[in-house]
């Protein structure tokens, strides 16, 4: 909508009804001129700048500026002017002035005399040391979306005043601008968003590779991670240590994300470190909550469960810091290990009690809730008696098909989290 | 996830209603350690929490080691069934003071 105070004398000024052919050519330069800078621009400020110096020049005005809305600051910011007095960089209050009203009813505004409109603000004329005695403003924006507004300040020839068709020019470069800008926008925030992919895709090869890589049948220690978005909180881990025994490990960080996926790679890092020389899993656990607890921040702590297996004997020793109860199946009979001590990175100088379970030919599964918690329809969760059911189904596969079945089987269900298993047999031995 | 504070007693009563998840822990997370800055005693009443994870204990977490470095009270009041298996599971009964009732929980700061 175009405000019409000023048509009569638009007419009283003589012009013809019809706009010349001159001037018709003219305009199409400049629309045309304005859409290929647009088109091309590899700078949005200086292809702003200069078409706002087109359409001035076209419409032969004292001085234009160009101003896009801070919401946060709920300001007009100016990033481009043209005159004697350049304002770039001025601030407006957004809702004051011309520019304000434009914006607020998203409306071209033609102010023959701004002596007459009560809206008009003279901070800009204060700032530029002009005077302002007829005003043209166009708003811009984007679908639903405000831009901001772009002006011009007095027509030099003539009655020195804009009149109606004054505002199609202005308001074809407001439209250019505000689709220019969008693009611009939008485009930012996609390479924005395809630099933040690559870099998590980069923590996720990371992270795959703090996995131990997976060893042939009938290596008695087996295990899978299934993030559940590029990164994961999970990890497991298994190591022969000098006597002949294998460390293994399986731990959860709370939340997820990249906080929860590095503070897994430290917890990781620091285990893969340890074990070599510390073979109690209760010492281990118990020296890693200390390192923990040192850098813990946000509350953000690790379930752990570790243990050594005797290949030899079939006995393992287990320590539980906080993590879900590992499941030993073994001669046709569950039992479970529950936590004896609180999660990693919480409470520094916890004692963290070790048991010893003979496996007996059978097997150990540790896991992650994501496990236990996925869905076998919503708001009903697998549980461990749901895991435990399933165990049989497999258990004439060999380690490392059996775990890869599991790991299928359970991600058919509705994921709610990282989904890790680790499974220890002693079946070899047994035979 | 909704939540109220109240002040019974010279506590703080922070009161979660339905899920503590990644989506609603942040807002825990705020509100837990706006009351616990504020230097009084805070006691959480997770009757009414449906489901607790690991991003929403780990707010817990957070507030109770802000609370003793003030050297100020946090405890847990009547924890529903479901909530405190994940505690009790997890051995962070160990790390949280429990009250089995909001009462029991004012009557403890005493």
């Amino acid at each position: 909508m175009v405000n019409a105070p000023n048509e009569k004398k638009t007419l009283e000024q003589g012009a013809s009804p019809t706009i010349a052919a001159g001037e018709i050519e003219s305009a199409f330069a400049l629309l045309a001129e304005m859409t290929r800078g647009f088109a091309e621009s590899q700078d949005l400020e200086a292809t702003l700048e200069r078409a706002l110096t087109s359409v001035a020049k076209h419409l032969d005005a004292e001085a234009g500026s160009l101003w896009l809305l801070d919401l946060d600051r709920e300001e007009l910011h100016c990033r481009a002017s043209v005159g004697p007095n350049p304002i770039t960089g001025l601030r407006l209050p957004m809702t004051k002035g011309i520019i304000g009203r434009s914006l607020a009813e998203n409306t071209c505004q033609c102010v023959f005399d701004v002596s007459q409109d009560p809206a008009f603000s003279t901070k800009a004329d204060d700032e530029s040391g002009m005077v302002t005695r007829s005003l043209l403003c166009a708003p811009m924006s984007f679908s639903d979306q405000r831009i901001g507004a772009i002006e011009l300040i007095n027509q030099r020839g003539g009655d020195g005043h804009f009149h109606e068709e004054d505002v199609y020019p202005l308001q074809v470069l407001a439209s250019s601008a505000a689709l220019a800008i969008a693009n611009n926008r939008m485009a930012a925030s996609l390479v924005e968003a395809e630099r933040a992919r690559r870099e998590l895709e980069l923590a996720a090869e990371i992270q795959r590779n703090l996995l131990p890589a997976a060893r042939p049948d009938p290596f008695p220690v087996q295990g899978l991670n299934v993030p559940a978005r590029t990164v994961s909180g999970d990890f497991f881990d298994f190591i022969p240590i000098a006597d002949g025994r294998i460390g293994f490990c399986l731990g959860d960080v709370s939340g997820k994300g990249i906080n929860a996926a590095m503070l897994m790679a430290k917890t990781a890092s620091l285990y893969r470190c340890m074990v070599k020389t510390i073979p109690s899993p209760a010492e281990l656990l118990r020296l890693l909550n200390d390192e923990i607890c040192e850098t813990a921040t946000r509350g953000m702590f690790v379930t752990m469960a570790a243990g050594v297996y005797d290949p030899t004997t079939g006995a393992i020793r287990l320590a539980n810091a906080g993590h879900e109860p590992p499941v030993c199946h073994a001669e046709g009979r569950f039992s479970i290990f529950e936590a004896g001590a609180p999660p990693l990175g919480i409470v520094p100088g916890v004692e963290i009690p070790e048991v010893e379970l003979d496996l007996n030919g059978g097997s150990l599964y540790i896991f992650s809730d994501g496990l236990t918690e996925a869905e076998t329809k919503p708001g009903d969760q697998l549980g461990r008696a749901g895991f435990e059911a399933l165990l049989p189904k497999f258990a004439d596969r060999p380690l490392a098909g059996r775990v890869e079945a599991i790991v299928d089987s359970v991600s058919q269900l509705a994921l709610k989290d990282d989904l890790t298993l680790l499974a220890v047999s002693d079946e070899a031995r047994s035979r | 996830m909704e939540h109220t504070v109240r002040e019974e007693q010279g506590n703080l009563v922070v009161r979660f209603e339905g899920d503590v998840d990644l989506e609603h822990s942040p807002k825990a997370r705020e509100v837990l350690l706006e009351c616990v800055r504020g230097g009084q005693d805070v006691l959480v009443d997770l009757s009414a929490v449906s489901y607790i994870d690991s991003s929403g204990v780990a707010s817990l977490v957070e507030a109770f080691q802000a609370s003793k470095q003030k050297g100020t009270r946090f405890a847990l009041v009547a924890v529903n069934a479901a909530a405190l298996r994940v505690l009790e599971l997890a051995r962070l009964d160990k790390v949280f003071t429990i009250h089995e009732s909001l009462a029991e929980g004012i009557r403890g700061g005493a």
